[in-house]
């Protein structure tokens, strides 16, 4: 078990290594292509569509709303779908080398949430370059982060138990992500639909995080634990559940990958 | 004697669906959707320290699923494994890499993978390469390597990882002969240090060669276990029993001839291994069978043992033995040819005609190329190399100063 987490973390740091192996920037990359998302939506949409919030007092205001969702969705969906697809994408190595699959799922983890880290980062960045108040409740951002990475990684488990039997579910993930991105207000703000849709905020659990995250950066407070603590209770489920199919199922999926 | 593997009872069924719904189905309900099929059934054996362990068996006997289970790859559907140490499986080659790294971060990524610290490797690193003899190839992409330069790469990664148990599945015939000769030094040099050895191959002389014990494995059950002369025996034998069953047929384009008589069956066996896969030194019967549909007199039956790239190696008939055959119309006939054989290891084939006098010239009623395939595997008596055994007496004296 030890050997197996710590085989996970040379797998993360193997990955991260690799990733950019042969580019001429490298390891910068993990910071310019947050940087170019960032600086994508604040140009565009506040200096171009001149779109402004009524929630905030700032010519950025859209941009402070929009770059916390972007960001949290971005790594959302892709350490979930990248976890969903470790049997597919390790079969050859799974075939032949006995390392168990959860080595890599929780490696994806890791480097994932690390990104995660950078680019957020960033994001908190970008407030003080435009000189946008903060606070110290922004250290709630850290546990919130790993909470919503752990949410996507045992979401992502399950699913991936599930994709040797229904090959298909590899391109429905995606297209699935993509439907539930437009159906959360990230690019929209919650009012614009909450008359019509009210269950796309009230069931949705992805809302929880990304409205954490949104008060966060517009109001600099922290607020909506309610949503943070059924978060929190959801994801427990997931972590005991996808532990109960992952020893059911891997043998049976060792058969057939 | 320390044991390193010890496997008891050790059942693989796989499940047969007709698609991965039932399956999955299964897996959750009590209702069986499957049909079975066994592909190792009851294995037992142990693994001691400093043994090499050969397996053998005809395709799909289930010498691969065997090794997947014991290298934990797949789980076993009943019965148990224990593994007294590091499991290396040199399965499939390739295996772990990443063909847009190097070589040299190949050696990193592939050595986590099979279980090796980064200070182990780092440790181990320059003999790796040295090893492998890659050279400055190591510091560019493997996608530029040849398979036998990645097949040296995997090798010596694994037998650097010092595992406890090492499984060979026929990895080693991709090397050239220097390399594989190397990799047989150092399987040697690793087994002194307490390492045991799982190899599986075809190559019958390699595995009289490297194995200490052979077990032979039938419709994935353990059918012989012993000295790899005895398991080798029993496998050409099981291989001469499966040959008899297609009923040779002979093909029509590579014989030509009047057919006033015709050869309907050629065949050879070995007197101790009873089929066609026969030890060097070792006596054997070569069996033409003559059919005639005229009344012949003076024919000559020859044979013709050829090597794989189709050169002569011998050849006889009855008209240089002095025996002058007649037929008679609607009989038949079974000419024996009884020789030691000879010949040097590697494959055979036999031609077989059926003319008068001493050659096919002047008169053919019959003629068959690679009517029969043999093979010549390990020897009787003393080894030697080449084509052909000469029997040289040998002597040593000292000079003195003259």
């Amino acid at each position: 078990m030890l050997r197996n987490l710590l085989l996970a973390f040379s797998f993360a740091k193997r990955d991260l290594k690799d990733r950019y192996v042969g580019m001429s920037f490298g390891e910068l990359w993990y910071v310019i292509s947050p940087l170019i998302m960032i600086f994508i939506y604040t140009v565009i949409f506040s200096n171009f569509m001149k779109m402004k919030l009524n929630i905030a007092q700032s010519q950025y205001a859209y941009s402070i709303y929009l770059v916390p969702g972007l960001l949290a969705w971005s790594s959302f969906s892709t350490l979930l779908n990248r976890v969903a697809m470790v049997f597919l994408e390790k079969a050859e190595l799974l075939k032949k080398i006995n390392v168990p699959a959860y080595s890599f799922m929780i490696s994806v983890l890791i480097v994932e949430f690390l990104l995660f880290c950078i680019s957020m980062l960033l994001g908190v960045g970008f407030l003080i370059i435009i000189d946008y108040p903060i606070s110290w409740d922004f250290l709630y951002l850290l546990p919130v982060m790993l909470l919503q990475s752990l949410f996507a990684f045992f979401l992502g488990v399950i699913l991936a138990l599930f994709v040797p039997f229904f090959k298909d579910l590899k391109e429905i993930i995606p297209v699935f992500l993509q439907l539930w991105f437009w159906i959360t207000p990230i690019v929209y703000v919650k009012e614009m639909i909450y008359d019509r849709f009210p269950y796309a905020v009230d069931y949705n659990i992805a809302y929880t995080f990304i409205s954490f995250y949104q008060n966060l950066f517009l109001h600099s407070e922290a607020k909506g634990w309610d949503g943070i603590l059924v978060l929190g209770i959801v994801t427990l489920i997931l972590a005991f559940l996808s532990a109960y199919l992952y020893k059911k199922m891997v043998p049976v999926i060792k058969d057939i990958i | 004697m320390k044991t390193l593997l010890e496997v008891r009872n050790l059942t693989k069924i796989f499940k047969i669906y007709e698609n991965n719904l039932d399956r999955l189905k299964e897996v959750f309900t009590k209702k069986i959707y499957h049909k079975e099929f066994v592909a190792n059934r009851n294995i037992t054996f142990f693994l001691y320290e400093r043994e090499t362990l050969g397996i053998i068996g005809l395709n799909g006997a289930g010498k691969s699923t065997l090794l997947k289970l014991i290298a934990g790859v797949l789980d076993p559907t009943s019965g148990e494994i224990v593994r007294k140490g590091r499991v290396t499986a040199l399965l499939e080659l390739g295996t772990g890499f990443n063909s847009e790294l190097t070589g040299r971060e190949n050696i990193f990524l592939n050595g986590t993978l099979i279980g090796m610290s980064e200070r182990e490797i780092k440790r181990k690193l320059q003999d790796i390469i040295e090893f492998s003899e890659l050279g400055e190839y190591i510091d560019e992409p493997i996608n530029t390597y040849s398979s036998g330069m990645k097949m040296r790469l995997a090798f010596s990664i694994a037998i650097y990882s010092e595992p406890e148990i090492l499984i060979v599945d026929e990895a080693l015939a991709v090397g050239d002969a220097h390399f594989q000769q190397k990799c047989t030094r150092a399987l040697r040099e690793r087994k002194k240090k307490a390492m045991g050895i799982i190899y599986v191959s075809h190559d019958l002389n390699s595995l009289k060669l490297l194995c200490d014990r052979l077990f032979l494995l039938h419709k994935g059950e353990i059918i012989k276990e012993g000295s790899p002369e005895e398991v080798i025996n029993s496998y050409n034998f099981l291989i001469a029993k499966l040959n008899e069953k297609e009923e040779k047929v002979i093909k029509k384009q590579n014989s030509f001839g009047t057919f006033d008589a015709k050869i309907t069956d050629v065949k050879i066996v070995g007197e101790d291994s009873k089929g066609s896969v026969i030890s060097s030194g070792e006596k054997a019967k070569i069996f033409v069978k003559i059919e005639a549909y005229k009344d012949i007199s003076g024919v000559t039956v020859g044979i013709a043992i050829r090597d794989k790239f189709g050169q002569d190696i011998f050849g006889t008939n009855t008209y240089y033995h002095d025996i002058l055959v007649d037929l008679k119309r609607d009989k038949k006939y079974v000419c024996v040819f009884e020789s030691v054989m000879n010949v040097g290891v590697g494959k055979y084939t036999i031609t077989s005609a059926l003319h008068t006098n001493e050659n096919h010239i002047e008169k053919c009623f019959h003629w068959i190329d690679n009517a029969c395939e043999f093979e010549i595997a390990g020897f009787k008596g003393k080894p030697f190399v080449g084509l052909c055994r000469l029997e040289p007496k040998i002597e040593i004296k000292e000079l003195k100063d003259e």
